[in-house]
């Protein structure tokens, strides 16, 4: 019996499809870099053959389960309900907010702004405790870093 | 019996307070090093050099070479307790020892592998300071051809890591061997796949993308999962339960001689003999099934592989002043900045120095199993922080450590691109080991092919004309004959 | 040197007195060092050693940082889009950072302008060697037996197009017939381990990697390349008075900075990092580990960097072309 639901096999494909793509792509770049040299295999050699390879099987697997076959173990299959995909979109949000900021706005600011942020969202209420936990997240790693580590964390506007 | 007076020397020498002081502290910062993310051991003992400026040479080394395995602990902590290894070398870890962290087990899985890794140091150390000289022989003879043979062997292991389907982790090992092929190549020098980004030309760093495929992805995962349900089970088992025991115990004797005899070839790398290990116990178990669910073979294997490695990876570097490790080199500069030179002539002009190092590698090592052991439950029970913070502290000290790297933001991005990409893999049910195989030895196996060609002038006959190579390539095909005919049929059967 | 000139008249012109107070008032910050090289190789020692000397001067800490990859082309990419405000200067590694800007499939974004010679601190003579019991005596053996079976001596390199190489090709050009089977190993640790275990005939490589190991008598040396004989291994011939005059080749590692950095950052950058790389105890270190303290600054720097990547051009066209690089 299969635990794939329906929406689970499309994404299984669309995956699927996607890295048929990427290896066809691949390939194609492979090539134009010589696949021979005086020596032996050219810088495209291993590239284009990795690439034919794993096309080849994402095209198996691809066939796999459009016939309803399980391509992988089933441990996490489950898609989440919408409060656990709403904590896990937000994590992923802050994560790529605080890309975003880190070199303009400076560890510091950023650092604390999104860890207060993600509190919330993950359902954190009182206020003291947000404001405590961002300022060690924010102020104190950048002190551990930068001056016992003497690694150093992006500086923003005003020396923060 | 020269060799014994050395050693009882060099103990003396070790354990007089100044430098049991040294290797104590340099035990402490390694495990902090190790633990904190990014900070490879290469990195922190390389900032720990100009501090050893201040300390006489005998004790510059002990306290550098302490930090070094007291890193190698350290990834272990952060890999069981939050999936995220402190260093790469320790992602095997994460596949076992992180199950056992929720399932409740998270300080017998410390345990083991503090256990384990003071039997497969102390082992190593053991074989270092009676039979170097040959075993530095034995490592000499693998040069660019052999080491070819070994890594193509390494990943023709794959087929042990392969979850239900070998297609599955066939595709996962050929696009992660793809990925590791972006950058400069070792025929032209020249990058690949970089399109014309300049952070690319050294390809996707490793720890970025470990850190994202197992440390972010996991905590993604977990942040689905209703919270009520994410508390750990309150009972802290900490001690390994009798038919733990057994099983450990083999795989600790087991890891040892494959951490070892790894560790003793030039530039393998710490990741490989923890892949060997790991695959090899679960070869020889009789519930294969359980790995990658918390067995603690699977944990006790490669962290004693792990030491055995550290350790051994000494021998060369002793005895023919050869760093086998990016941070063995670093450990090289600090002898050469106090005006030493590891090799032959080192045992001779300086007994007492190279004696009392190799015997601190023994007291450094019960140092480390004393320091660690009581503080397994204290470790533990990070994991009973509510999630809700524990997650976000997580995600910080995976930001953390992505940057200062090398203070670049491109290895944040990588490390969530990663992230969203090892999410989708566990959604799919796709192995995720295989993945991390390719993207490791690629690299590995076309420079060592390229260097053997250029060494025989474009001549292919150099790989069966050298004994020790032609046994690795034949063993290499034995390893995936035996899986193919193993899984194909099945494979095929549910095409 | 004309936009070096350009530069200086431009800065002074704009703002004679707000410039002298620039520099009084530089830094006010930490300044970043950085290295193109992962932590513990050479460059990174000396750079720790003179950061640690020089920050006490500079009154602000000056923080290494390390960025490796490509054969240090991430670094120089990096440093050469840095605002040249002065708190971020590295390392420039000649003749590597030339051979990367001049092989055109490396697709280097910086040229030679890209950066501000600040002052060099190193020079480090190329060194050839062999293994003890080798069957190459000296120089003129080696090139004998090159030139009798051309294309079978395996000669190492730490790197494809490094300055090691360029010596190679250096050497066949001044002995023609003689033809080298390249082999390009990663660094100083791996020749040292493949010509010990008999899979290459003859090392090329620095003084400094190997001095020590050549005093003890570990490995033979078979030549310098240099003008003059090195002090730390005083009984190696030089390549000149063996009647290689044109086989000079050696590695630098200089400090540099992103271009435009105003002349008064510039100067008193220099001025402190040279007495940081004078300092007896600077010295002394560096010596330790065999590399020789060769200071040049500013306009002596930025002939040699200028003169260098001439030299380089011609062996890097060569090199390409080459069967076996």
């Amino acid at each position: 019996m299969s635990l794939q639901s329906a929406s689970h096999r499309v994404v299984e494909r669309a995956v699927l499809v996607c890295l048929s793509a990427v290896f066809a792509a691949a390939a194609g770049i492979a090539y134009t870099y010589s696949l021979k040299d005086d020596l032996g295999p050219g810088a495209g050699f291993f590239p284009f053959w990795l690439a034919v390879i794993g096309g080849v099987l994402a095209l198996f697997l691809l066939a796999q389960s459009w016939r309803g076959r399980n391509i992988g173990d089933d441990g996490e299959a489950q898609w989440p309900d919408r409060p656990g995909a709403f904590r896990a979109a937000a994590l992923l949000a802050g994560l790529i907010l605080s890309a975003l900021l880190l070199e303009p706005a400076g560890f510091r600011i950023t650092a604390f702004f999104v860890t207060g942020a993600l509190l919330v969202a993950l359902g954190v209420r009182r206020p003291v405790v947000i404001a405590a936990f961002a300022l060690v997240a924010s102020f104190g790693l950048f002190h551990v870093f930068y001056h016992w580590l003497k690694v150093p964390l992006p500086v923003g506007p005003f020396g923060l | 019996m020269d060799t014994l007076a050395h050693l009882a020397s060099g103990f003396a020498a070790a354990l007089s307070p100044a430098y049991l002081a040294y290797a104590f502290a340099g035990c402490v910062m390694g495990t902090l090093i190790g633990v904190l993310p990014g900070l490879g051991p290469a990195a922190g003992t390389a900032i720990l050099i100009p501090l050893t400026f201040k300390l006489d040479a005998t004790g510059a080394i002990i306290m550098l070479a302490a930090i070094y395995y007291g890193a190698m602990y350290g990834g272990t902590i952060t890999s069981v307790l939050i999936n995220v290894p402190g260093e790469a070398a320790s992602v095997i870890t994460c596949l076992d020892g992180h199950q056992m962290a929720k399932q409740g087990r998270a300080g017998t899985a410390l345990g083991i592998a503090a256990i384990g890794s003071f039997i497969g140091g102390l082992v190593a150390t053991l074989a270092l300071a009676l039979i170097a000289p040959p075993l530095a022989r034995f490592a000499l003879k693998f040069g660019p051809p052999e080491f070819f043979a070994l890594m193509l062997f390494g990943l023709c292991l794959v087929s042990g890591l392969a979850g239900r389907s070998l297609a599955g982790a066939g595709l996962m090992t050929a696009l992660g061997l793809l990925i590791s092929m972006i950058g400069i190549d070792p025929v032209r020098g020249a990058p690949r796949f970089a399109f014309g980004i300049a952070d690319l030309y050294d390809g996707l760093g490793l720890v970025p993308v470990v850190m994202g495929l197992f440390g972010v992805a996991e905590i993604l995962i977990t942040a689905e999962q209703p919270l009520r349900e994410v508390v750990r089970a309150r009972l802290e088992r900490l001690l390994p339960s009798r038919d733990e025991w057994r099983r450990a115990w083999g795989a600790i004797w087991r890891g040892t001689g494959i951490g070892f005899a790894l560790g003793l070839v030039p530039g393998i790398g710490a990741i490989v003999p923890t892949f060997v290990a790991y695959v090899a116990e679960k070869r020889l178990s009789k519930t294969p099934e359980e790995f990658g669910r918390g067995a603690i073979e699977g944990v006790a294997a490669p962290e004693t592989a792990n030491n055995a490695y550290a350790n051994a990876a000494m021998v060369p570097f002793l005895t023919l002043g050869i760093p086998s490790s990016p941070t063995i080199a670093v450990l090289m500069g600090a002898f050469i900045i106090n005006g030493l030179t590891p090799g032959p002539f080192l045992f001779q002009e300086r007994p007492d120095l190279v004696w009392a190092v190799i015997a601190s590698f023994f007291v450094g090592n019960a140092i480390l199993l004393v320091l660690n052991l009581p503080l397994v439950g204290l470790w533990a029970k990070i994991l009973h922080v509510p999630f809700r913070y524990l997650a976000v502290g997580v995600l910080l000290f995976c930001l953390v450590g992505a940057y200062s790297l090398q203070q670049s933001v491109f290895d944040v991005w990588v490390m969530i691109a990663s992230g969203m990409f090892g999410y989708l893999l566990r959604k799919l049910g796709l192995p995720l080991a295989p993945l991390l195989l390719g993207l490791i030895l690629g690299p590995a196996i076309e420079k060592s092919l390229r260097t053997s060609l250029e060494m025989s002038g474009g001549d292919f006959t150099i790989f069966v004309t050298r004994p020790l190579c032609l046994g690795l390539l034949i063993a290499a095909a034995a390893v995936l004959a035996g899986a193919a005919l193993k899984l194909a049929p099945r494979e095929l059967r549910a095409a | 040197m004309n936009s070096l000139l350009k530069h200086v008249a431009v800065a002074l012109a704009v703002a004679a007195g707000a410039g002298a107070a620039l520099a009084q008032e530089f830094p006010t910050r930490p300044v970043e060092l950085m290295v193109a090289f992962p932590p513990g190789g050479s460059t990174d020692i000396g750079a720790r050693v003179v950061a640690a000397i020089a920050e006490k001067q500079l009154g602000q800490p000056m923080v290494v940082v390390n960025k490796g990859g490509a054969g240090g082309q991430v670094g120089w990419t990096d440093m050469a889009r840095r605002k040249p405000d002065g708190y971020f200067i590295g390392y420039l590694n000649l003749p590597a950072t030339n051979t990367v800007i001049l092989d055109p499939e490396r697709k280097a974004i910086f040229g030679p302008d890209a950066f501000v010679p600040i002052i060099n601190q190193i020079l480090d003579p190329g060194l050839i060697w062999v293994r003890a019991d080798s069957p190459y005596k000296s120089l003129k053996d080696l090139v004998e037996a090159a030139r009798k079976s051309p294309n079978t001596i395996r000669t190492a390199t730490t790197g494809i197009l490094s300055d090691d190489h360029l010596a190679i090709l250096m050497l066949e050009e001044a002995a023609p017939g003689a033809v080298f089977r390249v082999v390009h190993l990663e660094g100083s640790a791996a020749q040292l381990k493949e010509v010990m275990a008999g899979n290459i005939d003859v090392a090329f490589d620095n003084v400094g990697a190997v001095a020590p190991r050549v005093r003890s008598g570990e490995i033979r040396a078979l030549a310098v390349l240099d003008p003059e004989r090195s002090k730390f291994v005083p009984d190696v011939p030089a390549t000149k008075e063996l009647g290689y005059p044109t086989v000079v080749s050696n590695s630098t590692r200089g400090i540099a900075g992103p271009k435009g950095m105003p002349a008064p950052v510039v100067a008193k950058l220099a001025a402190v990092l040279k007495k940081a790389m004078e300092d007896p105890d600077h010295v002394a270190k560096m010596e330790a580990a065999g590399l020789a303290v060769k200071i040049m600054v500013g306009a002596e720097y930025e002939r040699y960097y200028r003169e260098t990547h001439e030299k380089a051009k011609k062996y890097v066209e060569w090199a390409r072309s080459r069967q076996q690089r």
